[in-house]
């Protein structure tokens, strides 16, 4: 058996991807894990304690919000939205950021200075504001949450790594290709984007834990997907008006939520310390 | 402060062993080490990277790698002993009494601080007379190292000062306490071969004027022997040899000494060859299993018996111990004769330039009009078939600028390039294609020279995959394991990665990637440079044969004028970006005709120790900008 990849034996990259598998494995077998249909009312069973607490149900393990909905399914069924987000919004913004960010450290110049400024006038913006603002501009639905959250975020990709590759630009062997008469593009892709891949990995991992945030913020104030799709940040807005009577409603998606951006911050934190070549050995033990 | 004892050695070592402990395993890491330094005497050490030259400096300042531990005998400063004593009386003792000088000035000093911040924090450590300001104090000290504008420099940050203005101001500092004994760790290697002598000439002044005892860690034989009292040549953690400095080096004792003396190209006198040390040093895991001469698997004297038990050190005369049982057999070595020199009868030009220029400007912006400078200013050169061009100059001179402009990184901003008959100079892509398959470039830091991600196999045969020749892998494989038999690397390291590969293996992988398409044209930018003089030796050696093999021409940038002697049929010597000299490699260094060349060669440490070391300390380039 071939030894673990230093990335792997991380107790950091192991946890995050724990939790990570365990909330896939919420999110794609969610009608198999649900006990209940999460949209479905029962009206005569609002605002259920969890089952442990008196008057609890079996029925509803965590309760039941004020329309009499399965807390646990809901819980369940948001991380769908919240995986989906993440997923797909990183990449995104990966793809968007990371080919400018080579274009602009490769070739410098104008090139370099005109998206420099773009993305400092982006940055410049407050970011939930700008995806508010994109939300009404596009309307709701999982695939325009996913939009503003690219359209936001991209920049963080850009700034950080094309510092990076700057410096990787100014190394010999980038040199050492273009005499042997590699073009640009396959300079780029096969002597900068290995060096720049360990960085991006750990910003795409970061950058998943920011849509989880970004998502439920924008559920919370129901700017997100419908009401008929249950997601996290709907739930805490729920759960808002019975806070009193029912807390676990509350804290049952803050919990979800917390759980999802520590398993990516940590992945993402033990990917940085293991792949970062800038980190000397001793600095990694 | 200085209070050194009327008698008594400064710093004496009975026994010294130090072993690296970490994990299960021991490892010796230095051996056997004996030596006493009197006060205002200077200890050279020498030896190859990884003999433990600078672990010894390391085990005073008791700042050991983790891990790493004295395990037998006694270290003692003026009769104390470092080794056991308190951390308090330790580092009371060391910047105050035991001083050091680093390698890199540039990251002996703080960055963010100012060099007046500096100094002062340094001034009132060490104390300062009463009544006396730190300020006033710390001009005296500048005045002392030759500073000029002391009161400016006190303002200015590191990156603001050159290589060598930083190393005088911590050669300021370190003497600025007066102590009694100083650790010079490789002081010059990072700096330009005519600062390297004012830094020298600089220490022993400041050495002489306050009778510190001084412990110079070189890799460098000649430099040590010019500066040295006795000279220690240190062999895999072990002394090899140890002996007042001119003895050991117009008579060494130990093979290993003599090897090293003739692996480096003499400056005067007619050109030797130079003697190959094969292999390489053996390493800690190497040695513990070992029973006889560490030298022995390198030895050109070796016999049966050296094999057998370590050879102890032995008197061979009057304070000279070698560890060698055979040391008459050593002036026996003999450097190889030198290769036949080749009439360049060919009037077969490769290379034409004429007025190169290259001015740089600051990055585009539209708010701020662009200032320029010429590196490279009317630079005319040719290069002819199989012919060695050597470019000497200090660092700054526009080298490796004319380097760029020569492969085709950069376009020059005026003059022509002809490249066998055809004009290349508006560097379209038609004309990179083809220069691409005549010329190609040696780079100068193996570590940033070779991706670290890519196999030595990929990097050797790199150019095939841009032209679209040789496209299998199996092909390229049987390539790639052609190049490495030629540049003599085992063909197992085609499935290795640089950072598995020594240095000087890296460089060798750097020259075959540019051979890989049989250029007619290579171009070496201070290739040799950084690598131990054995390496250096080999590389020459290679480089020379494989010249006999493909008839390729080269441009070889070196700062090393011996190495430039030794390898070139020609050499132009640059200064701020034009050529003031060239001429046949024989003529310029024996009748040189401009004053810089005459300060360059000068500057240069001579072969026979008994002739003076005069380098012309001018003080011209160093102005505070």
């Amino acid at each position: 058996m071939r030894p673990l990849p230093l990335w792997l034996k991380s107790g950091r990259v192991q946890t995050g991807l724990v939790i990570i598998f365990i909330l896939g494995i919420c999110a794609i077998f969610a009608p198999y894990l649900a006990p209940n249909d999460p949209n479905e009312q029962n009206l005569l069973a609002i605002l259920t304690p969890p089952a442990w607490a008196d008057g609890g149900d079996l029925m509803f393990p965590l309760g039941t919000d004020s329309l009499g909905r399965c807390v646990l399914s809901r819980l369940i069924f948001g991380a769908r939205v919240a995986l989906t987000v993440a997923f797909t919004a990183s990449v995104g913004a990966m793809i968007i950021g990371a080919t400018l960010a080579h274009i602009a450290g490769y070739f410098g110049g104008w090139i370099d200075w005109l998206i420099g400024r773009v993305v400092e006038i982006w940055l410049s913006f407050p970011p939930v504001i700008l995806s508010l603002i994109l939300m009404v501009g596009l309307g709701t639905g999982l695939r325009n949450v996913v939009v503003a959250i690219i359209l936001v975020d991209w920049t963080r990709f850009c700034r950080v790594l094309r510092s990076e590759v700057i410096v990787l630009r100014r190394r010999d062997y980038v040199s050492a290709a273009q005499l042997v008469g590699f073009s640009h593009w396959r300079t780029i892709t096969r002597e900068i984007l290995p060096g720049t891949l360990p960085l991006l990995i750990t910003l795409m991992s970061l950058e998943m834990g920011v849509a989880v945030i970004v998502e439920a913020i924008l559920s919370f104030v129901g700017m997100s997907v419908g009401s008929e799709t249950p997601a996290w940040g709907q739930m805490i807005a729920d759960a808002r008006q019975n806070i009193y009577e029912a807390p676990f409603n509350l804290i049952a998606p803050i919990l979800a939520i917390f759980f999802a951006v520590f398993g990516f911050n940590i992945l993402g934190d033990g990917l940085r310390r293991t792949l970062d070549t800038r980190l000397t050995q001793t600095e990694r033990t | 402060m200085a209070n050194p004892s009327p008698s008594g050695p400064i710093l004496s070592a009975q026994n010294l062993c130090v072993e690296s402990l970490g994990g299960k395993e021991r490892f010796p890491v230095l051996t056997d080490l004996n030596f006493t330094l009197e006060p205002g005497k200077i200890l050279g050490l020498v030896g190859e990277s990884g003999a433990g030259k600078s672990m010894i400096g390391r085990t005073i300042s008791q700042f050991l790698p983790h891990g790493f531990a004295v395990t037998k005998g006694t270290l003692k400063f003026d009769g104390e002993d470092l080794v056991g004593m308190g951390a308090d009386r330790r580092r009371d003792l060391l910047g105050r009494d035991i001083a050091f000088i680093p390698q890199e000035p540039l990251s002996g000093l703080n960055p963010v601080l100012s060099v007046g911040q500096q100094m002062k924090e340094h001034l009132l450590r060490i104390g300062l007379q009463p009544g006396e300001s730190w300020k006033l104090r710390a001009l005296k000290e500048f005045e002392a190292v030759h500073l000029p504008h002391g009161a400016a420099l006190l303002d200015k940050y590191p990156h603001q000062l050159s290589g060598g203005m930083c190393q005088r101001i911590l050669i300021a500092m370190a003497f600025a306490s007066r102590p009694r004994l100083l650790i010079a760790d490789e002081p010059t290697t990072a700096l330009d071969v005519t600062i390297q002598a004012r830094i020298i000439k600089l220490i022993g002044e400041m050495q002489r004027r306050d009778g510190t005892a001084v412990i110079f860690i070189t890799h460098d034989l000649r430099l040590a022997s010019q500066i040295s009292d006795e000279i220690m040549v240190l062999y895999a953690g072990r002394p090899a040899e140890r002996g007042p400095a001119k003895q050991l080096f117009s008579d060494p004792a130990h093979p290993y000494t003599r090897c090293l003396q003739l692996a480096n190209p003499n400056i005067s006198g007619p050109r030797r060859g130079l003697f190959i040390l094969p292999e390489r040093m053996p390493g800690l895991r190497v040695l513990k299993e070992l029973k006889g001469c560490r030298f022995a698997s390198r030895c050109p004297n070796v016999m049966e018996a050296c094999t057998q038990t370590e050879p102890p050190l032995a008197d061979i005369g009057p304070n000279h111990i070698a560890a060698c049982i055979r040391t008459e057999k050593t002036p026996d070595i003999v450097p190889p004769p030198l290769a036949p020199g080749r009439e360049i009868a060919s009037a077969n030009i490769h290379f034409n330039g004429e007025r190169l220029t290259k001015a740089y400007t600051t990055a585009w912006s539209p708010f701020a009009s662009r200032s320029s400078f010429k590196a490279v200013n009317s630079v005319d050169f040719t290069l002819g078939e199989g012919e060695f061009v050597g470019i000497v100059g200090e660092s700054g001179s526009g080298k490796s600028s004319l380097a760029r402009l020569v492969v085709g990184l950069d376009t020059p901003t005026d003059g022509k390039i002809t490249l066998a008959g055809r004009d290349v100079t508006a560097n379209r892509n038609a004309d990179k294609a083809f220069r691409r398959d005549y010329i190609q470039m040696v780079f100068q830091d193996p570590q940033s020279a070779l991706n670290p991600r890519r196999r030595i196999g990929s990097i050797v045969t790199q150019a095939n995959e841009a032209t679209g020749l040789l496209n299998s892998h199996r092909e390229r494989m049987v390539r790639a394991a052609e190049l490495l038999k030629e540049i003599g690397l085992p063909p197992d390291a085609a499935m290795r990665f640089p950072s598995q590969l020594s240095g000087g293996q890296k460089q060798r992988v750097n020259i075959a990637r540019a051979l890989c398409t049989l250029p007619k044209i290579l171009v070496a930018d201070e290739i040799v440079s950084g690598l131990d003089v054995s390496v250096q030796a080999q590389l020459l050696d290679l480089l020379l044969k494989l010249r006999d093999e493909h008839g390729f021409s080269m441009l070889f940038i070196s700062h090393d004028l011996s190495v430039v002697r030794y390898l070139c049929d020609r050499v132009m010597v640059m200064y701020r970006g034009e050529v003031v000299e060239s001429g046949r490699t024989e003529a310029v260094f024996s009748k040189p005709q401009h004053d810089y060349t005459r300060s360059l060669l000068a500057a240069v440490p001579p072969d026979d120790v008994n002739s003076e070391w005069s380098p012309v300390l001018a003080e011209a380039g160093y102005q505070v900008e």
